[in-house]
């Protein structure tokens, strides 16, 4: 924590084992738990919340305000988890009073370059790879994996288990436990090696595969599909996060990529 | 080399007129060789080896570990060449246990916010405009341009004289003294440019013209084509280079262009 060549403000809170690397800049109002390293050159500005066992990469910036034009100064804060890998030249903005908070779940790795808007709201064990730009609003659940140089549009919802392939654009909401890829951004399957990874049974991945098979390939519109997966498919929670997440997607779900080629 | 604005760990060898700028921080078991000049808020990590007369500017990250999640705290390095420029904000990560160590080859140009990624082996003479973002494992051979902002996927290897269009995604090798474009990336013709501006005669920019026109236009695949290239073609060093990099290709080679208009690829929806 003693670092001649940092400035931190005395009112900001920093946990005595954090390690601080030279010109790195702590600026009021900002709390830091134990165990964080924070590279040199990063700054750290107001409404900062990090927790333990972070490393925050040279030249991050983190709680800068947000790039929303609507922005009129509220008092909002970036909420850091555990174990989160913030690599170099990250940008994470702080929140609007739209949600008054943008949030980065525990263990989370962001790779260099990534931009994080206000109000984004990122889960746990989530991986955004290299340069990834997310317009504000974005939600995106445990365990997502975004491919390199991906960009969000604002108010984009990504599901958990996702994988969305490196060059994107994501301007949809993706389901839980799909690949998506190709231009417009389509359905390419499920994302089922993540899945084993992660301990989901055979039955659990067949299920999943089903459902998505009835939504993206049968040639049904949505409506129809959420019908007949109601009836005709068993109730597990997989089950039923892939409905609530499509009953709740406020801008819609990507699309299939067989309705791309179809007559 | 005074610089009371940086901090430099007095265990770094830095040698002695090279010029560091305000809020550099250089880490312990760095070495940076002659006539280096280092940029402000630049920071060097440890394993960095720097050659002589190398330029890197503001804001740079050199040797930050890996961004892999199997690594697991090897001691692994850095190594750039001489008279390398690395330009703002370029991030260098040290290597994995894969290969111990990243480089960076004699006077190549890493443009803005390039990204090299653990376990890369840059050549000599290559050029990565802006924002390039390379995967891990990456081999790129001396002379080769790579355009702005292409993503290169992990394990790729790209050959020696080549050129490839800015924004293409990289997802399969790129062989020797091609250019490369559009999506998913083809090849595009040999880079006739590139070569007669590094003296290659003539005669030799034919017969590479020739062995591709085997390789991509005549409708053969691939293990048909190298077979042809091999009885017919002269040896010469550069057929010996194309030849040897398709045997050792191991994510395969980038389409011919003309596969994308043919009959096939139109039945299977590519």
């Amino acid at each position: 924590m003693n670092q001649p060549l940092a400035y931190v403000n005395p009112q900001a809170k920093v946990a005595t084992n954090v390690v601080i690397e030279p010109f790195v800049t702590i600026d009021k109002n900002v709390i830091i738990e134990e165990g964080t390293w924070i590279g040199s050159n990063v700054t750290i500005l107001e409404g900062t919340r990090i927790g333990k066992n972070c490393r925050i990469f040279p030249g991050a910036v983190i709680s800068a305000v947000p790039q929303d034009l609507k922005f009129s100064g509220e008092d909002t804060i970036v909420k850091i988890g555990n174990n989160v890998t913030i690599r170099e030249f990250v940008t994470i903005n702080r929140g609007t009073k739209a949600s008054y908070e943008t949030v980065v779940g525990d263990d989370t790795l962001l790779m260099a370059y990534v931009h994080v808007a206000h109000d984004c709201i990122i889960g746990n064990n989530v991986i955004i790879a290299n340069a990834v730009t997310l317009g504000g609003h974005i939600v995106i659940d445990d365990w997502s994996i975004v491919g390199g140089m991906v960009g969000v549009h604002q108010f984009v919802h990504i599901g958990s288990h996702c994988m969305i392939a490196g060059g994107c654009i994501v301007r949809k909401d993706v389901p839980p436990y799909t690949k998506s890829a190709r231009q417009p951004l389509s359905y390419v399957g499920i994302n089922s090696i993540g899945l084993r990874r992660r301990g989901f049974s055979m039955d659990v991945i067949n299920q999943i595969q089903e459902i998505y098979r009835i939504i993206y390939l049968k040639g049904y519109n949505v409506s129809q599909a959420l019908e007949i997966i109601e009836a005709e498919v068993e109730a597990r929670p997989e089950r039923d996060e892939i409905l609530s997440f499509i009953s709740n997607s406020s801008i819609g779900i990507m699309k299939g990529y067989s309705k791309l080629t179809a007559k | 080399m005074n610089q009371p604005l940086a901090y430099v760990n007095p265990q770094a060898k830095v040698a002695t007129n090279v010029v560091i700028e305000p809020f550099v921080t250089i880490d312990k078991n760095v070495v940076i060789e002659e006539g280096t000049w280092i940029g402000s808020n630049v920071t060097i990590l440890e394993g960095t080896r720097i050659g002589k007369n190398c330029k890197i500017f503001p804001g740079a990250v050199i040797s930050a570990i890996p961004q892999d999640l199997k690594f697991a705290g090897e001691d692994t390095i850095v190594k750039i060449g001489n008279n390398v420029t690395i330009r703002e904000f370029v991030t260098i990560n040290r290597g994995t246990k894969a290969s111990y160590e990243t480089v960076v080859g004699d006077n190549t140009l890493l443009m803005a916010y390039a990204h090299v990624a653990h376990d890369c082996i840059i050549g000599n003479n290559v050029i990565l405009a802006n924002a390039s973002m390379l995967a891990g494992h990456i081999i790129i051979d001396d002379w080769a341009i790579i355009g702005g902002m292409v993503p290169i996927h992990q394990f790729c290897h790209i050959g020696t004289h080549s050129i490839i269009q800015g924004g293409s995604g990289v997802g399969k090798d790129v062989p020797p003294y091609t250019k490369a474009g559009r999506d998913p990336l083809s090849y595009v013709g040999v880079n006739s440019i590139g070569l007669r501006r590094r003296g290659f005669t003539r005669e030799v920019i034919n017969q590479i013209q020739q062995i591709y026109r085997i390789l991509y236009l005549k409708g053969y695949n691939v293990t048909q084509a190298v077979k042809i290239i091999e009885a017919e073609m002269e040896a010469t060093p550069e057929r010996d280079e194309i030849l040897s990099f398709i045997a050792n290709s191991s994510r395969g080679i980038m389409k011919g262009y003309s596969y994308l208009n043919s009959k096939k690829s139109k039945m299977e929806g590519i």
